[in-house]
Formats: structure tokens, C-alpha cells, sequence
């Protein structure tokens, strides 16, 4: 899974992870098409967050309990 | 752009506005057509799936293709609907148990999006629930949309734009195609 990009002064630090990711990103992730993922949300098996102006956003650890791996 | 802007000719920065957004999300109109062209599909033919799952199941000897669902029950697969997800049968007392299946290759799992005695019932139904989810997908490209233009060009109305690209997105798949062949057509014509 994808991790923020590092600068020069955070190098030394471990990566940030990401707390969520686009559809699209979540559809990479998963190897589905958009459609599969929106049909995960409507079938309220990814629960999305909304950012500011509506966006739906994937929190990495409902992709993660999706996969199983949490 | 002609029409997309209420007939009104669009500012150069809205036509400008308009080419990024399409550029961005091209992937999106890529693949919301095609789903909503496979719904369509599902819809016009879903006499003649049903009849298919339903042959299938009357002939038990006949079935090759099995797949096993995340409860661990086994169905055999009658007809891909979409990709990934499969109308299939199990033979029981009672008669024949039809169920939606979609598999899942990340989690290498499938997974039962409904279930029912009627396969035509079935497929209605499952039919129902993809338009719902088409709808869930425009509300959030909208928002999308409508964050990227923001960002890209702060303090400016850009609603001519989002309601333009929302207009090609969920645009019925004929009107693209006659539009795209027109657009060829003409290109062989001179003045």
C-alpha cells in the first residue's frame, strides 16, 4: 500500500502512511474497476468518508479489513 | 462544445476548465459508460439470461464450471454478467437456487450479491441495486469535479463546466456514438 513522499528532513524517519485514498486509488489497490468499488460502498462493505465537498474517501484500514489483513 | 453550455458559447477559460477536467477524469468517462452500457445489456436480456440459468439448471449433469462462495457453499456458473460477476445455480430440494456472484481477484474470494428462487426475479433485482450504485458514482465524480475545479481555478463559477462534463459522463452511450460518427462524417467534408 502507498506511502506519503518522503522529504529531505523526514528521510531518517519511518514513511507516513496514508489514512485514505480516491476510488480511484482504492480501485488500483484492489485490482477491481471503479464500479466494483462504488458497488462496495452501496453495499456498505467499504465505508467511505466524505471530504469537504463531498469526495468520498476510502480510510486505508477499511480497504485493509476488506482484505483481510487488519 | 456547442450545446453543453446551455447554448451559450463557453469562455476560453471554461473551455480551458473543461479540457482539464476531461483530461483528469478520463478514466471515469472511460469506464461509467461501459457499466452503464452492461446494466442496459443486463436489462434488455434478462428474459433470455434467465432462461439460460434456468436450462442450465434443469440439465445437473451438464455443469463443468463450479465456484466456491466465501460461506463455502458451491455453484455452478451459468452466465458472466459483468466482469468478475457470474449469474449461478445449486440444485436443491426445493428446485434450483440462483445466486448473483462476484469474485474478487485481490482477495482471490467470491462473494454473494443476492440470492433467489426466481432467476429473472434475481436478475431484476440485481439490475435495480446497479443503478443505485451508477448513482452513487455520479454524485461522487460530481463532488470530484467540483473539488478539482476549485482547486484549479479558485474563486471562479464554474458551474457551466461541472454541469457540461456531468452532461458527457452519464449521457446515454447511443447519443456518444452517433455524435462520434457525426464527428468522423464531418471530418471528410469541405468547404
Amino acid at each position: 500500500m502507498e506511502t506519503a513522499p518522503k522529504n529531505n528532513e523526514q528521510s531518517n524517519q519511518a514513511p507516513v502512511e496514508r489514512l485514505a485514498y480516491s476510488i480511484q486509488e482504492a480501485a488500483d489497490l484492489l485490482g477491481v474497476n471503479y464500479f466494483s468499488v462504488y458497488r462496495l460502498i452501496q453495499r456498505g462493505k467499504l465505508k467511505p468518508c466524505r471530504a469537504l465537498r463531498g469526495k468520498l474517501l476510502v480510510p486505508r484500514t477499511e480497504l485493509l479489513k476488506l482484505l483481510g489483513t487488519n | 462544445m456547442s450545446n453543453q453550455f446551455d447554448n451559450r458559447r463557453p469562455t476560453e477559460l471554461e473551455d480551458k476548465a473543461h479540457a482539464e477536467v476531461v483530461r483528469h477524469f478520463a478514466e471515469h468517462l472511460r469506464q461509467y459508460p461501459a457499466s452503464r452500457q452492461a446494466i442496459d445489456r443486463l436489462e434488455r436480456d434478462l428474459a433470455q439470461i434467465a432462461l439460460v440459468a434456468n436450462m442450465a439448471a434443469s440439465k445437473p449433469g451438464l455443469q463443468k464450471d463450479f465456484i466456491e462462495t466465501d460461506d463455502g457453499r458451491q455453484w455452478h456458473k451459468d452466465v458472466e454478467l459483468m466482469e468478475n460477476i457470474f449469474l449461478c445455480h445449486r440444485p436443491m430440494a426445493r428446485g434450483a437456487e440462483y445466486a448473483v456472484v462476484e469474485h474478487f481477484p485481490a482477495r482471490r474470494a467470491n462473494e454473494i450479491l443476492q440470492r433467489g428462487w426466481t432467476a429473472g426475479d434475481l436478475l431484476r433485482d440485481f439490475v435495480q441495486d446497479q443503478r443505485q450504485v451508477l448513482q452513487v458514482w455520479t454524485a461522487d465524480v460530481n463532488a470530484q469535479v467540483k473539488e478539482f475545479l476549485a482547486e484549479k481555478f479558485p474563486g471562479l463559477d464554474m458551474t457551466r463546466v461541472v454541469d457540461s462534463f456531468m452532461h458527457r459522463l452519464t449521457r446515454p452511450v447511443a447519443q456518444q456514438q452517433s455524435r462520434s460518427q457525426g464527428q468522423n462524417r464531418s471530418r471528410g467534408v469541405r468547404v
